[in-house]
């Protein structure tokens, strides 16, 4: 099956059907995914500005990632399952365009950037001997950092492609 | 009205026609639109959460906001100029759109609520700094900031609707 044929399938089942009819909801379910990728903007900014050692470098880059990753987390998942919504109500604007996957391929960078930049900082057993992994912060936060502003160019682009 | 006269005049401006007639100029702008608002609520979501009682990378409010204002203001700025430059190319339309209309009061009233809590509560910040839970009337600041800058975007998306189905 192609993509173009399943997108077919998607669009014409009831579930696509009623979520486009429903004018208000594409917009509201927007809205939410604004919302979230700015509270995971906010929480990318100073952590990846800690770890890039730009701002409030008096505090340990652990207390700083420690309040901020949980946010970045639930802010994801909303994201995804608003995303998720937007794809069943127009299968054919996302999953037949480059703009998209371009956008998931992005997603999924700025994910495991985070994962193995941020995460090890929460383990109390995590020493700070890994050189190499200390070196290599500063230019994954930066990276984070424009991957996410990526994100958000794409996200809008979605529209126009 | 006089008003509309002047919307008119901005449409017509050599600005406004470049960006209708450049097929990329609106999403390009657009694009840098969202990115300013995500950076604008982002970061003031923080302060307000904050102020709310919950931790941030600040043990004391004063230096949070110190830290997260420059940021916020930038964004904003950035935001003003390129929602500016989205608005003439359509002026009449926009100013008629009164969810557009609505946005630009939320707006107000947002800048209203931050300038109340400078001239009230922040001016006492020093007493009550790292105290959780942060006194009431910083409390209600940082819900209504929350609440309206919510609506805002909520607002601004619906504007984009109602005018086009983007």
């Amino acid at each position: 099956m192609s993509v173009q044929t399943f997108d077919d399938w998607l669009y014409a089942t009831p579930l696509s059907t009623s979520i486009r009819e429903t004018g208000w909801l594409i917009p509201a379910v927007q809205s939410i995914h604004i919302l979230a990728i700015a509270i995971v903007i906010g929480s990318a900014l100073v952590s990846d500005l800690r770890l890039a050692g730009v701002l409030a470098t008096d505090e340990a880059p652990s207390t700083v990632v420690r309040r901020y990753l949980p946010w970045m987390w639930s802010a994801l998942l909303v994201l995804l399952l608003t995303g998720i919504v937007m794809i069943l109500a127009e299968p054919g604007r996302t999953l037949t365009n480059t703009v998209f996957w371009t956008k998931m391929l992005l997603v999924l960078s700025a994910f495991t950037l985070t994962l193995f930049f941020r995460k090890p900082l929460l383990d109390p057993q995590f020493r700070a001997d890994h050189r190499g992994w200390w070196r290599a912060t500063k230019p994954a936060a930066w990276s984070s950092l424009a991957v996410w502003v990526a994100i958000i160019f794409c996200g809008r682009w979605i529209a126009y492609t | 009205m006089v008003l509309d006269t002047l919307f008119q005049r901005l449409h017509e401006t050599q600005v406004a026609s470049a960006i209708r007639e450049n097929a990329n100029a609106f999403p390009w702008i657009e694009s840098i639109h969202v990115l300013a608002i995500t950076l604008v609520f982002g970061t003031i979501v923080i302060v307000d959460l904050r102020m709310l009682g919950y931790a941030a990378h600040r043990r004391g409010l004063r230096r949070l906001i110190l830290d997260m204002l420059p940021f916020t203001w930038a964004a904003f700025a950035i935001a003003v100029v390129t929602g500016s430059l989205l608005f003439i190319s359509n002026a009449v339309t926009y100013a008629n759109n009164v969810q557009f209309q609505w946005k630009m009061l939320v707006i107000l009233a947002a800048g209203i609520n931050m300038a109340i809590f400078h001239m009230t509560a922040h001016r006492r910040i020093a007493d009550w700094d790292e105290a959780v839970p942060t006194p009431l009337s910083a409390r209600l600041s940082g819900a209504t900031s929350l609440a309206l800058w919510m609506v805002v975007i909520v607002l601004g998306r619906f504007v984009g609707f109602t005018l086009a189905p983007f």
